[in-house]
């Protein structure tokens, strides 16, 4: 059973990089930092329990919040330029980030043993649930908890007005600038939403894994929260969850007797995917 | 200074691999409108690809392996056309971006499959030759590396520019539907841009591999990042950009190294990409239409 539930940690914090990726794309902006805001909300959150000693909610809240104010930070500037601009911009600050943690060592003596980040070894000891006796079951419903109130919540922002905005500016930011839309402020809010979710999802990934490092927050990561919400459309929020669950359940784990030839169809599955639903899975085709 | 100055220079050399690279990336750019993130990878397969015509003759030239490699640019360009821009609309830039990134997944775990991630010698064009200037060193093969990409810039120029072909990408490129009015068939230049991109980045890729000494996946990572940055400080789009560019962070890279070492080497290249962004986002050559 703690398999399962294990697998349902995994998918909780999928999902959430995705959602982050999803509400920048909504906007027409292809982002590829939402790993290292998925990072440094790892990073912070991880060293608040650890080091200071916090509550791991309190923490979560605090990583979030440093994701949205990095987001928010590299949003003015990255945002001047657009479409593939954008693109290697937001790679090469994801690259930027990792590259600062592989070089950042903050270690306490706590306990006779030394914990805290170091360089290349990365971040160990991150044990807040272990510690305080969590079983893998109780860990998975309260990942679910933030999941879903994220989801409700992005869900809602979907519908709102503020939603309308977002797809106006995403279909075409031309038209959306000419009715009164402030384009920079539109899409540095999304930015900002976008980096307080990853920095959710990288508080709660550092604590379910114990051990973070800097490779954990690669371009491979940013390329899969890209890829959920594009993989399953972005006619709402549950499109990333199915397209996490496409991913992490069936290609990852569903075929793991394949052994080997498991990375070989996973990348062959997207081009296929995107070739015969190139508005993603369960997207809707645009008119 | 001495020191500076041999550095610099090495990094120049191996600049021209990052310049190749960059063109791959430029050149589709600038006819499609599109970004092809599997690329690097692709020049990697290609490279690989070369090392089969030292499995099928033991003890082949090196210069066969190149060509060997070039040739299989050339054939894995066409099926990364034809896998995952053909059939998808051009209209929707997430779907081609998406499909490349699987590509470059592909690519990269096929490498993994066949050689069970062990890394690959490559045979360099001659043993070591050293030229001494002075107090100054130059890495024979590294020159060689280097007056290879050159050659190969000079014959894409000459590609673009003197020939019926080059004419008609530069059509697109500039106004694909007005060039389908004037009977230029743009499927067809699309799938020749990337087959031409596929040559390319075969001999790079092979270059690489010679400069390095061994081929291994784990390079595509770093080598589409690098490509990447040189393709937006060069201007996208733009093909002597891309060039300059390319030889411009090998260079700062190897200063980089020599002052702050090889773990905070490419932090410092991202850097700079950063401070081209804000004081000149659309790069050293930016094309004069404000195109996105």
């Amino acid at each position: 059973m703690d398999f399962y539930y294990g697998l349902a940690q995994i998918v909780g914090v999928h999902t959430l990089l995705g959602l982050s990726a999803y509400i920048v794309l909504l906007t027409g902006q292809v982002s590829l930092a939402q790993a290292a805001f998925f990072g440094i909300g790892a990073y912070t959150a991880g060293m608040l329990t650890v080091l200071a000693g916090w509550h791991i909610v309190p923490a979560l809240g605090a990583g979030a919040v440093v994701g949205a104010t990095t987001a928010c930070a590299v949003g003015f500037p990255a945002l001047r330029v657009k479409g593939l601009m954008l693109v290697v911009a937001t790679l090469a600050f994801g690259e930027g980030v990792r590259l600062f943690f592989f070089n950042f060592d903050y270690q306490v003596a706590k306990g006779g043993i030394k914990v805290g980040p170091l360089g290349g070894e990365g971040f160990r000891q991150i044990r807040y649930f272990p510690e305080h006796g969590w079983t893998t079951g109780e860990v998975m419903v309260f990942i679910w908890a933030f999941v879903l109130v994220a989801m409700a919540a992005l869900w809602w922002f979907d519908r709102s007005r503020y939603g309308a905005v977002l797809r106006a500016v995403g279909e075409d930011e031309l038209a959306a600038q000419s009715v009164g839309v402030n384009l920079t402020a539109v899409k540095v809010s999304a930015m900002t939403v976008g980096g307080a979710v990853a920095g959710l999802g990288g508080g709660i990934y550092a604590h379910y894994t114990t051990h973070i490092e800097h490779s954990n927050f690669n371009v491979l990561v940013a390329t899969f929260a890209l890829a959920y919400p594009i993989v399953g459309g972005l006619s709402n929020v549950f499109g990333t969850l199915a397209a996490v669950i496409f991913v992490q359940v069936f290609l990852i784990e569903g075929l793991r007797d394949l052994g080997d030839w498991r990375n070989l169809l996973f990348g062959a599955l997207i081009i296929l995917a995107m070739n015969l639903r190139p508005h993603g899975l369960f997207g809707r085709r645009r008119a | 200074m001495l020191d500076l100055l041999q550095v610099v220079s090495d990094g120049l050399l191996f600049g021209a691999t990052y310049a190749l690279i960059g063109i791959g990336f430029t050149l589709v750019f600038g006819v499609m409108h599109k970004l092809n993130l599997s690329y690097a990878a692709a020049s990697l397969g290609g490279a690989y690809c070369g090392l089969l015509v030292l499995k099928v003759a033991a003890g082949a030239p090196a210069g066969l392996v190149f060509l060997g490699a070039l040739v299989a640019g050339g054939v894995i360009g066409w099926l990364v056309y034809l896998t995952c821009f053909h059939f998808i609309p051009l209209s929707n830039p997430l779907a081609t971006l998406m499909s490349t990134v699987g590509m470059l997944l592909l690519i990269d775990e096929i490498i993994v499959h066949v050689t069970a991630g062990m890394p690959q010698n490559y045979p360099a064009m001659f043993e070591d030759v050293m030229l001494h200037v002075g107090g100054f060193t130059l890495r024979g093969d590294l020159l060689l590396v280097f007056l290879l990409s050159v050659l190969c810039m000079a014959g894409l120029l000459a590609l673009l520019y003197r020939t019926k072909l080059g004419l008609a990408t530069r059509a697109v490129s500039q106004q694909a539907v007005a060039a389908q009015l004037c009977g230029i068939r743009v499927a067809r230049v699309n799938a020749l841009t990337f087959i031409v991109t596929g040559l390319l980045g075969g001999v790079a890729g092979a270059m690489i591999g010679a400069a390095v000494g061994a081929l291994s996946p784990l390079l595509s990572a770093p080598l589409t990042v690098k490509g990447l940055i040189v393709t937006v400080i060069g201007g996208l789009g733009s093909i002597p950009g891309a060039i300059i560019a390319g030889l411009l962070v090998g260079g700062f890279e190897n200063v980089f190294q020599l002052y702050r070492g090889v773990t905070e080497r490419d932090f410092y290249v991202m850097l700079l990409l950063f401070a081209f962004l804000i004081f000149r986002p659309g790069g050293l050559f930016a094309p004069k239409t404000g195109r996105d």
